[in-house]
């Protein structure tokens, strides 16, 4: 799963969902990508489950790409805890992702292979998506 | 390439405000600079603009403004991300007969070898090509092309009249092995191993020990 192997601060502020992405907002690497189009926050575990959806389903062709890395951890408190006395322990690990932003890509396979594979991914992830082709322009 | 005509007005307002009321009228703002020229500031139907940008360097000859020979080329094309309409678009003005230096796409055509996982690293080349005369795409044939292969930006057959500007070693596609069972089991039943790695490295966060913690130390 995916984690930072360093950290120079164990808990941080919420990020920001605030927006649109400010890139990232192309196919660069495959020919197909899954673009998210609502903001949220994805945890490794989302990303990791995705993945595994898509590789399933392509079987031995294909490569698949993450261009989103949960880097930023989120705490919680425990049940039953009175408030105050400091800040929880992080819980999870997300990449606050914003509309436009596109997530995953996948190469190497037919269009209506890969537009399976990326429905069956899209179901693993907290936001609504959308399929998306690479395009070529001046 | 035919070229496509469009008429423009010319644009007298300026700032996010006069583009923002551009854009709900249906129009695109733009811009016409190029050849020494001072930047003329233009307003383009945004229906006829993007029927003509669906053509990789689409000419397009600019009617309605001062000047003699208004060919241009669309240089950077903004977009929304999500919902896809024109926001802005930069015009290059060239001469006929002038060379100029684009990115033409790279199609690639036919079936690799059986076992064996395409992956294109470049989807266009940079060429110099005159300007009238700009191909739509590169066309390169991969029928039956064995595992380990791989196509170089040099290995593209170009139209006469059309030089490549990108380095001629620079790899376009390879073909790698398809996973085999192991990897692909490896991959994809990681799940439980991570999962059950994963477990741990929560109750440590619970703790108050978490991994990131460990290692920012």
């Amino acid at each position: 799963m995916l984690i930072p192997r360093k950290v120079k601060h164990r808990k941080q502020h919420h990020p920001s969902l605030k927006g649109r992405a400010k890139g990232g907002t192309k196919v660069n690497f495959g020919e197909y990508g899954i673009q998210a189009l609502d903001s949220a926050y994805v945890t490794n575990r989302q990303i990791e489950a995705a993945r595994i959806a898509m590789t399933r389903h392509i079987r031995r062709g294909g490569k698949v790409w993450i261009n989103i890395f949960p880097d930023r951890p989120i705490t919680k408190k425990p049940a039953e805890t009175r408030m105050g006395s400091g800040k929880g322990s992080p819980e999870w690990w997300v990449a606050p992702v914003k509309p436009g932003r596109v997530m995953f890509e996948l190469s190497g396979v037919p269009e209506p292979v890969a537009k399976e594979a990326m429905r069956r991914a899209m179901h693993k992830l907290p936001m609504k998506c959308k399929f998306v082709k690479r395009e070529v322009e001046a | 390439m035919s070229e496509v005509r469009i008429a423009a007005e010319p644009r007298t307002e300026f700032g996010k405000g006069a583009a923002r009321r551009v854009r709900r009228a249906g129009k695109v703002p733009a811009v016409l600079y190029g050849h020494g020229t001072e930047p003329r500031h233009i307003t383009l139907p945004g229906h006829d603009l993007m029927l003509a940008l669906k053509t990789p360097n689409v000419l397009l000859r600019v009617d309605g403004i001062p000047g003699a020979d208004n060919l241009a080329l669309p240089k950077s094309v903004q977009r929304d991300p999500i919902k896809g309409f024109l926001e802005h678009v930069d015009l290059l003005v060239v001469k006929k007969g002038e060379k100029v230096s684009v990115e033409v796409s790279v199609n690639l055509t036919g079936d690799i070898a059986a076992g064996g996982v395409l992956t294109q690293e470049l989807v266009t080349v940079e060429v110099l090509a005159e300007a009238t005369h700009i191909p739509e795409g590169v066309d390169h044939d991969i029928e039956g092309l064995e595992v380990g292969a791989q196509i170089t930006a040099g290995d593209l057959k170009l139209p006469s009249g059309v030089e490549l500007v990108t380095d001629p070693e620079s790899i376009v596609a390879t073909v790698a092995a398809e996973r085999t069972d192991e990897e692909l089991a490896e991959e994809t039943g990681e799940t439980a191993e991570t999962e059950a790695e994963g477990e741990p490295a929560a109750e440590a966060a619970e703790s108050g020990e978490a991994a990131p913690a460990e290692s920012a130390e």
